[in-house]
This record gives C-alpha cells, structure tokens and sequence, in this order.
C-alpha cells in the first residue's frame, strides 16, 4: 500500500456505449497541488464523481486513506478524508453561509444532548460556530455569515463551496472549475488562495479547470484528459510541450460552456 | 436546568388554561380538535418542510397511533394498579397507551419509510398513500379492532392538558432541531440531496429518522384523538382526505416553518367550524336554507386555499419563523 491519500488505479466508466472515463490512474499525496485539465467533456467531472463516490466505476479501484471505496456511499467517502466542491454550485441556497458550513462540520453531539441543550451541547455548538466563522473568514466571507446562500454574488458562492468543503477536514480537496465564471483578476487572488489553503490546512489539492495557463502557474503535476483517455501526465513544462496535448487544445472550438 | 424552563412554564400556563376553560366543554372540545391538527401539521412540517420529502399519508399512521392505544387502553382499562389510587393509575395507563400509539406509529415509519427513502424520487408519495390505504383496509377487516363499525367504549382520558402540552413538546422538539446539527443536516437534504451526502450527511439516515420521528408524533396525535371520540372508525378520520388536509396546513403555514404550521392549522380547523357558525345565523331558522348554505362551505374553502397559494404560493410564513421576530441578530435558541 501506497502512503497516497487518494489513489485511483485504472478506473473506467461507461454510460450505455459511450466511454467517459479510461484506465484513468491518479496518486494526491499530502501537500500535492495537482491539476486536472482537458477540453469540455473530456471527463474530468466524471473522473470527480467516480473518486466521490456518485459514480460506481465499471471497471477499475478507487482507494481513499488506503480503504477502497467502490460502491461506498459519498457520505462514507467524505468521511474518509475527501472533499469537493461542484462545478455547478450546488450550495444550500435557503441556508445562510454560515449553515452552510456548520453542516459539513461533524457534530457528534446524540439526539438526547441536542434536544435537551445539555452542556456538551451548547459546548460543541459554540466550538462549531467559531469553527465555520474561521472557515468563512479564510474565504473572505466572514460579512456574508448570516447571508443566505442563494444572495451571495457568483465569485461568493464559489468561494462558500471551498469553505464549506474544509468544513468536512478532509485530507484531499477536489476542486471542480473553482474559478469558472470569475474575471481575470479574482482568477490569479483564488489560485494565490489555493495554494494558501493547501500550507495552512496541510492538504492535497486537485483541481480541475479549463484555463490551462491558469493551472500551468501554481499545479505541480498535470494530468490531461481527452476524450475520456489520459493523454499526458506529469510536470506544466513537459505537458505543456506534447504534442497531443497542443493537438487536444487546438482541436477544440473555441467556444465553450 | 436551563432547558427544562420552557418545560416548567409551559405545564403551569397549560394547568391554569385548563381550569380556566374547565365549564367550557365546546370551548375545549374545539381546543382538543385543533391541537391534534397542530400536532399532525408540525410533525408532518418535519418531513415535507425541514426535510423536503413527500409525505401524503400522515392519517395513516395517525390511525396506527389511535387504534393501538384505543385497543391497549379497552384491555388495560380492566386492571387497575393496587397500589395507586384509581385516577392516578388511569393517568399513567393512559401517559403508556399514547406512548404506544405513537411506537407503534414510528415502528410503520420505519418499515415504509427504510425502503422508499433509500431510493431517490417521488416513491415515499406513492408509497405512503397506499400505506393510509392499506391500513384502513386492515382496519376494517379485523373484528378485534372493531372492523368498519369502528372502535367504541375507549375511556375519555385526553384533556385539554394532553393535547397541548403535546403541542408544546412538538414544537419544542421543531425549534431545538433546527438549533442542533440534526436539523442542519435535514435542511441540507431539502436543499441540495447530492451535496448534503457530499458533505458527509448519511442523507438516508437522516430522511428515515426524519419520518420515524414524524410518524411518531402523528401517532400520539391518533391516540389522543383516540381518547376523546366516543368511537373510532376507519373512515374520514383517518382518510388520504385527512392526509391532505394535514399536507394543505403545512403547505399553507409555508413549508418549513414550525409556527406556520401551527398558525395554519388552527385557522383552517377553526375556520369551518366559524363558517359553520356564520352560516346558521344567516339562515336562521330555515333549516333547509342554512344546510344548502352549509354546502357552500368546502367550496370556500378551497377558494381560499387557491387564492394563497396564487398570492403566497411559499405559504403564509415562507420557511420564517414567528419567533424570529424576537430573535437578536446572533441567534440564540432556548
Ligand atoms: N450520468 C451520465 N450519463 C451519461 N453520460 C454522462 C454522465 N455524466 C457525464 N456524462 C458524459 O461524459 C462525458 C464527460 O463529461 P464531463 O465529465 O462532465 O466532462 P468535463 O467535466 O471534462 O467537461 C460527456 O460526454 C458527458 O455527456
Ligand atoms: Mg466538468
């Protein structure tokens, strides 16, 4: 067994006859800054939900802290030590930020303390608030804590997903398109984050996103996908110069979604 | 001790309530109706509201609730504790039987709830109709429980006492969730299923304890209703028309909100109760006349229900809460 903190080995994942995922292999050790890059429907997102578990691979295993996960359910995963975010937010929209991070906090207080506010409780509850206030405020949202989340502007709302995705402790982040939707300049500030989040929290980061200048700057390790199929896999400076890789990017529209 | 204060005041207003209304028997036969709706709206608001689920079948377990305790309460009712004087013993039969009710209820909810919440989609709605369907059927096919000629004799125990400080422990119960990571954790299926399991939200969990809790209460609801009906049968009572009645006071008070459906369930109980009232004075002595106009009654109703819910369709509080209108801006709950 590896010391890798997520390991996925030769996962493939079909839906009907069309093939998402191929023999895709990944290892995130602690302290990695990793990127996964490719087109627009290369699988990266599916990759995302095979190693969390949405997804059951065909074929292939996926290990989380050295357990295997197939067939586990996300919230079994999630406690195992792997966190994401959603490239279509998916926040509480109804709840405020705040909330929003106290229910990826664990509480381990029982029915019988919550309902009788027994000391513990109110212990721990007070523990959890100054827990999701610190989150918020690492985010740059401690001004939006009793916002709803659905108020909250769009470069907001992705940076409530991140913090309520620390709010689970997880040992590995996965971050889908983080940036998606943000100018130029909130752009360059999260990545700067990113790479704050991973010394302060001790973690191993995968991200997806689309801009491969933008990831070529802070990821130490890429790993492209095409169609489902790993094209390259390595160092920003050796991707950046296959062949197949230019081919995958050029080839592309340029439009896309 | 703190958290037993609310308790100590709510049993003391409750008594003195009591003895106040005591030569009012309209007076407290409405109050018994009304705040066995409340209970049924605010536990079904656990599921539909906090949860985001949908439960059509709530009368169903409610008559689980009553036809348990009613058929405990016939056979205890020949024994007495020999040591206790008679009042007292009955009271603590009586305290079993509605505890009875309602763990017989929450034993269904998990039987009918485990297996169509595990499933993503609208089965829980489909399986819980046939559930209120198929008890009613059991129901009246059983001669132990009195079949469709229905359940007579149960000793008249519930007061006015019972009924609303059950009120209290269920809104209690609401309030103190929704402060607690239990309650996040139900909100957070309502919003977002995917991202709750994500976040390490055990979402199956937590939408079956959701409905045992649920179906519980309704079950006390039941066995309540069961101690002041002079007979039981498995008919409106505990009909899918009673089930949507409990789903329209919920809907109507805003999903999600507690004191809404408090609010919405003591209006709709009491308003055709008022209108009934309205229209004898209208028709007067015609007999004929002020039944025809009693008629009208259902009809109005459901006006009323279309007009809010075109107005208002996120009900009458949305998910807000009365008592957040005393809140400070940092939260605290009792
Ligand atoms: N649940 C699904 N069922 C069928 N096809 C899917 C499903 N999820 C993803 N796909 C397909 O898999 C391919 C990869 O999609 P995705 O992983 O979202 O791409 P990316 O995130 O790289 O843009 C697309 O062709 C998409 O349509
Ligand atoms: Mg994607």
């Amino acid at each position: 067994m590896s010391d890798a903190l997520l390991q996925a080995s030769g996962v493939t994942i079909r839906f009907g006859g069309l093939t998402a995922l191929t023999d895709f292999n990944l290892e995130v050790r602690k302290g990695d800054l990793q990127g996964l890059i490719g087109p627009n429907g290369a699988g990266k997102t599916t990759a995302f939900n095979v190693l969390t578990g949405v997804y059951l691979p065909t074929s292939g295993e996926v290990r989380v802290g050295g357990a295997r996960i197939n067939g586990q359910r996300p919230h079994r995963i999630n406690r195992l030590g792997l966190a994401r975010t959603f490239q279509n937010i998916r926040l509480f929209k109804e709840m405020t930020a705040l909330d929003n991070v106290r229910v990826a906090i664990r509480s381990t207080s029982g029915w019988a303390a919550s309902m009788l506010r027994s000391g513990g409780f109110l212990k721990e509850e007070a523990q959890l608030e100054a827990r999701a206030r610190e989150l918020l405020e690492v985010m740059g949202l401690s001004h939006r804590a009793d916002e709803d989340a659905k108020n909250l502007p769009y470069g907001e709302q992705r940076r409530l997903e991140i913090a309520r995705a620390l709010g689970t402790s997880p040992g590995v982040l996965l971050l889908d398109e983080p940036a998606a939707g943000m100018n130029t300049r909130e752009k360059a500030d999260l990545m700067v984050l990113i790479r704050e989040l991973r010394a302060r929290f001790e973690l191993g980061i995968l991200v997806i996103e689309h801009d491969m200048k933008l990831v070529m700057g802070i990821c130490e390790k890429l790993t492209v996908l095409d169609h489902g199929e790993t094209i390259a896999h390595g160092a920003p400076a050796a991707v950046r110069a296959d062949a197949k890789v230019i081919e995958a990017y050029l080839g592309e529209a340029p439009a896309h979604g | 001790m703190k958290s037993f204060a609310p308790i100590a005041i709510a049993v003391a207003a409750l008594a003195l309530l009591q003895a106040l209304t005591a030569d009012s028997p309209y007076f407290t036969y409405l109050a018994l109706l009304v705040g066995v709706n409340v209970v049924l709206a605010v536990s079904l608001n656990i599921v539909n509201g906090l949860t985001g689920q949908f439960s059509i079948g709530h009368a169903g377990f409610m008559a689980v609730g009553a036809y348990t305790s009613a058929f405990l309460s016939l056979w205890l009712h020949e024994y007495h504790v020999s040591a206790l004087p008679e009042s007292v013993g009955n009271q603590l039969f009586f305290v079993v039987s509605l505890l009875a009710g309602g763990g017989m209820a929450a034993l269904f909810g998990f039987v009918v709830g485990l297996p169509s919440l595990r499933l993503k989609g609208d089965y829980l709605a489909i399986v819980t109709l046939g559930f209120g369907e198929i008890i009613l059927v059991v129901v009246r096919n059983t001669p132990a429980l009195g079949g469709a000629l229905g359940l007579s004799g149960t000793p008249q125990h519930t007061t006015f006492f019972a009924v609303w400080f059950t009120v209290f422990l269920v809104v209690l119960f609401s309030r103190r969730l929704l402060a607690s990571g239990h309650g996040r954790s139900l909100v957070a299926i309502r919003e977002d299923e995917v991202a709750a399991e994500a976040m390490g939200v055990d979402t199956t969990g937590y939408k079956v304890r959701a409905f045992v809790i649920s179906s519980f209460f309704a079950g006390v609801a039941g066995a309540l209703f069961a101690h002041f009906q002079s007979i039981i049968t498995p008919g409106d009572s505990f009909s899918f028309v009673k089930s949507m009645e409990v789903v329209v006071m919920v809907v109507a008070g805003g999903l999600g909100s507690t004191t809404g459906a408090v609010v919405a369930a003591m209006f709709l109980t009491l308003l055709p109760e008022g209108m009934r009232a309205v229209f004898q004075v209208v028709g007067g002595d015609n007999a004929t006349l002020s039944q025809s106009i009693d008629q009208l009654r259902k009809p109005l109703f459901g006006l009323l229900l279309v007009v809010l819910m075109l107005t208002r369709p996120q009900g009458l509080f949305g998910t807000h809460e009365l008592w957040d209108l005393f809140k400070k801006k940092r939260s605290v709950a009792p």
